[in-house]
C-alpha cells in the first residue's frame, strides 16, 4: 500500500515514454489526480509499509509527499495547456521523466532506511535531469552538465555521511536497523564523534542539492534552462526532499545530545545562503534566475529556523509548505510571462498589468508572499524563525537575517516593479488562457487559506514532526 | 606475511598514480576499469563470512564497477572520435608529486581514526582517503569533461571501499540500489558528454561557463 504510492508514477512514467503527445498530457494529469488521492489516503488511514525495514509514514514525509502531490496535480494541469502552447520537441521523454521525478521524489519522503533515502534523492536527480535538457539549447545542455555533475558529486559526500553513521552504530556496538526511526530511538548510544561527521558530510551533500551556498551554483542554471513546469517543480518540491535528508538526520543529532552542534551548523549555512542570494539578487538580469535566488534564499531561512529549533523549527516546516506553494505559483507565472513577451530578460518585459492581467494577479500576489508579507504564510513562519531567534538570544545572526530580509525586499521590489508598470513596446505573443493562470490561484488560496487556519490534523502533524528537534510552542 | 588484501591495495593506489601521470584518456580509462575490479573483490580477502548472496553480489558489482562503467565512457570516446588529451589545469608531473603526498598524508592520518580493521589491513583506511581526495583532485585539476566523469567514479570507488570494508550493515539489494544509482548516473553523464561533444566539437569544460551568477 504504501510503496503502491511510489510504484504507480513509476509504472505511468514508462508507459508516457511510448505514448503520443496527447495522451502522455492525460496521462501526466490522471497519475497527478490517482497520486494525489493515494496521498489523502495515506494521511488518513497512515498503514504499515510492506517492507518496514526500508520504507514508513512518518509525520514529516507525509507533509513533503502531500506538498508534492497536490503541487504535481495543479502543475500537471497546466502543463498540458502549456505543452499545447510551447513548441517541445520530444514530449513523450518530458512526460515521461514528469512522472519518473514524481516517483523518486515520492520514494524520498516514504523511505526510512538512510540508504533507501540516498538511492532515492540520487534518482531524483537522474529523473530531473532530462526535464532541465527539455529545450536543448547549448545554454541547457550547460546547465544539465552542471546539475548532474554537481549533485552527483555532492550526493556522493552525502553517501559517505551516511556510511559514517552506520560506523557510529559499528562503534557503538548497537544491532538494529539502519534507519531513521530506530536510529532516534537509540541515538544516545551511537558513537558521537562519528555521528557529528556524518551529519556534516550529509548537509554538505544533501545541501548541495538543496541550494544551501556556497554549494547553491548549480541551481540558478538549471531553474532557468528548465521549461517553467519543470522549474516549478524542481523548486517547489525537490529541494525539499533534499532538506528531509537533513531533517531526518538532525532528528537523530537532537535525540543522541548533540542538538546545538547540528543546530549551530545549520544556521550558520542557513545564514550564508540568505547573504549570497541578497548579493546577487540585486544584479539579476532574467526573472527566472532572480525567481531560483530567491529559492535559495527560503532554503536559507529554512536550514536557519531548523537550526535554532523550538519555535524557530515550527516556522522552519511553516516556510517550507508555504515556500513550495507560492514559488511555484511564481514559477508558473513565470512561463506565461516568458511565452507571452518571449524573451528571458526582465528589460524585455512590462506593463505586465496591463498586458497580461490575469498572470499579474497572480505574479504580484506570489511576490508579496514569498517578500513575507500578510496575508501569506511566509509572513508567519519568518516572525517564528526571529521569534525563536530572539528568545535564544542569537542577536547577531538575528540582526543579519533582518537586514538581509530588507536587501533582498528590496532587489526583488526593483524588478517585479519594472516588470508590472514599466513601458515597453513589445506585444504579448499569446492569449491569455485561463487553465495557465488558476493553478496559480489555487496555490495562492491554499496557502492564504493555511496562513488563517490550519486544520487540527495538520497542525497535530507539523508538531510531530518538529517535536524531537524541541519545536512547537 | 603481507596480507592479500594489502596487495590488492596497493595496486589500487598504483591505478591512481597511473590516472594522475597520463595525459591519455584510454588510459586513464583503463587505470579506472582496473581500479574498479580490485575494489570490488576486495570484500572476499576480508574475511569476513560470506553468503552465496555476498558471492553473487560481489560478482555483479566487479561486472559493473570493472566492466560496465569504464565501457560506458569508452563508448563516448569511440563514437564521437574526442581528442585524447585530458586538458589539465595542473601538470601531470605536478598531478603526481601530489598524489604521492596524499597516499603519505592518508597513511599519517588512518591510525588517528582508531577504526578496529585498521590494525590487521594497514592500508584500508589510507586507500580510501586517497581515493576520495584523488577524485576530488581529478574533478578540480582537469578540464577535459571526461576527465571530470572519471574523478566522479574514482570517488564512488572510495566511498565503496570504506562502505564494504568498515561496516557490514547494509543489506544487499540496497547496495545493489546504489551501484544502479551509480551506473545510471554514469550512463546520463555520458550521454551528456556525447551531446556537449556534437554542440562544441569538444569536450573541454572551458566552453561551458556561459552561465554566470
Amino acid at each position: 500500500m504504501v510503496e503502491f504510492v511510489f510504484i504507480a508514477p513509476m509504472l505511468t512514467g514508462i508507459i508516457a515514454f511510448f505514448l503520443p503527445p496527447t495522451a502522455g498530457r492525460l496521462l501526466l494529469v490522471l497519475t497527478g489526480a490517482i497520486h494525489l488521492a493515494l496521498s489523502l489516503m495515506l494521511w488518513v488511514l497512515r498503514p504499515e509499509a510492506l517492507f518496514p525495514a526500508y520504507f514508513a509514514v512518518t509525520p514529516e514525509g507525509l507533509l513533503s509527499l502531500l506538498v508534492i502531490s497536490l503541487l504535481f496535480f495543479l502543475i500537471s494541469i497546466y502543463t498540458t495547456a502549456y505543452l499545447k502552447t510551447s513548441d517541445i520537441r520530444s514530449e513523450h521523454i518530458f512526460s515521461g521523466s514528469m512522472l519518473l521525478f514524481l516517483s523518486t521524489m515520492t520514494m524520498v519522503t516514504l523511505s526510512d532506511h538512510i540508504m533507501v533515502m540516498w538511492i532515492a534523492i540520487e534518482a531524483t536527480t537522474l529523473a530531473s535531469a532530462p526535464l532541465i535538457y527539455t529545450h536543448r539549447s547549448a545554454a541547457s545542455l550547460e546547465a544539465t552538465w552542471k546539475y548532474v555533475l554537481i549533485c552527483s558529486v555532492g550526493i556522493a559526500l552525502a553517501l559517505l555521511g551516511s556510511v559514517f553513521i552506520t560506523l557510529s552504530m559499528d562503534v557503538g556496538g548497537l544491532d538494529v536497523p539502519v534507519a531513521f526511526s530506530s536510529l532516534t530511538d537509540v541515538a544516545r548510544q551511537l558513537d558521537p564523534l562519528w555521528l557529528k561527521t556524518g551529519f556534516v558530510f550529509i548537509l554538505v551533500g544533501y545541501g548541495t542539492k538543496m541550494g544551501l551556498a556556497p554549494m547553491h551554483t548549480w541551481l540558478p542554471d538549471a531553474h532557468s534552462e528548465a521549461p517553467s513546469p519543470a522549474s516549478a517543480l524542481l523548486s517547489g518540491v525537490l529541494l525539499n526532499c533534499a532538506y528531509l535528508g537533513i531533517f531526518k538526520t538532525n532528528k537523530v543529532m537532537h535525540a543522541a545530545g548533540l542538538g546545538d552542534f547540528s543546530g549551530t551548523i545549520l544556521m550558520t549555512f542557513g545564514l550564508v545562503s540568505i547573504l549570497a542570494a541578497a548579493t546577487f539578487i540585486l544584479k539579476q538580469t532574467e526573472y527566472k534566475r532572480l525567481l531560483a535566488y530567491s529559492s535559495i534564499e527560503n532554503m536559507g531561512i529554512i536550514a536557519f529556523g531548523t537550526g535554532i529549533g523550538g519555535l524557530g523549527a515550527y516556522g522552519a516546516v511553516l516556510c517550507l509548505i508555504h515556500h513550495s506553494l507560492i514559488k511555484s505559483s511564481l514559477f508558473l507565472c513565470s512561463g506565461n510571462i516568458l511565452l507571452g513577451y518571449g524573451d528571458r530578460l526582465i528589460a524585455a518585459t512590462g506593463q505586465l498589468a496591463r498586458r497580461m492581467p490575469k498572470t499579474f494577479v497572480a505574479f504580484f500576489s506570489g511576490f508579496a508572499g514569498i517578500s513575507g508579507f500578510p496575508p501569506f504564510g511566509i509572513f508567519i513562519g519568518e516572525l517564528f524563525i526571529i521569534m525563536a531567534a530572539f528568545r535564544t538570544g542569537h542577536y547577531l545572526a538575528v540582526g543579519l537575517f533582518i537586514l538581509s530580509l530588507c536587501v533582498i525586499f528590496a532587489g526583488f521590489t526593483r524588478h517585479v516593479m519594472k516588470i508590472s508598470f514599466e513601458d515597453v513596446d513589445t506585444t504579448i505573443q499569446i492569449e491569455e488562457k485561463s487553465i495557465m493562470v488558476w493553478p496559480q490561484y489555487a496555490l495562492l488560496t491554499t496557502s492564504l487559506v493555511l496562513c488563517f487556519w490550519i486544520p487540527e490534523t495538520l497542525y497535530q502533524t507539523i508538531v510531530q514532526a518538529v517535536a524531537t528537534v524541541g519545536g512547537g510552542f | 606475511m603481507i596480507h592479500p588484501v594489502d596487495i590488492l591495495l596497493a595496486l589500487v593506489l598504483l591505478s591512481v598514480l597511473i590516472s594522475f601521470g597520463s595525459s591519455r584518456l584510454p588510459t586513464l580509462i583503463k587505470a579506472l576499469a582496473f581500479q574498479g575490479v580490485v575494489v570490488s573483490i576486495v570484500p572476499f580477502f576480508l574475511g569476513h563470512d560470506l553468503t552465496v548472496g555476498g558471492v553473487v553480489f560481489t560478482l555483479i558489482t566487479m561486472l559493473i564497477r570493472g566492466i560496465g562503467i569504464p565501457l560506458c565512457i569508452y563508448q563516448v570516446i569511440k563514437k564521437v572520435a574526442i581528442k585524447r588529451e585530458v586538458e589539465p589545469i595542473i601538470g601531470y608531473n605536478a598531478s603526481l608529486l601530489a598524489g604521492l603526498l596524499l597516499i603519505v598524508a592518508a597513511a599519517f592520518v588512518s591510525p588517528k581514526f582508531n577504526l578496529p580493521q585498521t590494525s590487521v589491513h594497514a592500508l584500508l583506511l589510507p586507500t580510501a582517503i586517497t581515493l576520495l581526495v584523488a577524485g576530488m583532485f581529478l574533478l578540480m585539476a582537469r578540464r577535459n569533461a571526461i576527465a571530470m566523469v572519471l574523478g566522479y567514479i574514482m570517488m564512488e570507488n572510495g566511498i565503496y571501499v570504506v562502505g564494504t570494508s568498515f561496516s557490514m550493515r547494509t543489506h544487499h539489494i540496497v547496495e545493489f540500489g546504489i551501484l544502479l544509482d551509480v551506473l545510471a548516473g554514469v550512463m546520463i553523464m555520458a550521454i551528456i558528454l556525447q551531446n556537449i561533444k556534437q554542440t562544441y566539437d569538444d569536450v573541454d569544460t572551458a566552453h561551458l561557463r556561459t552561465l554566470k551568477e
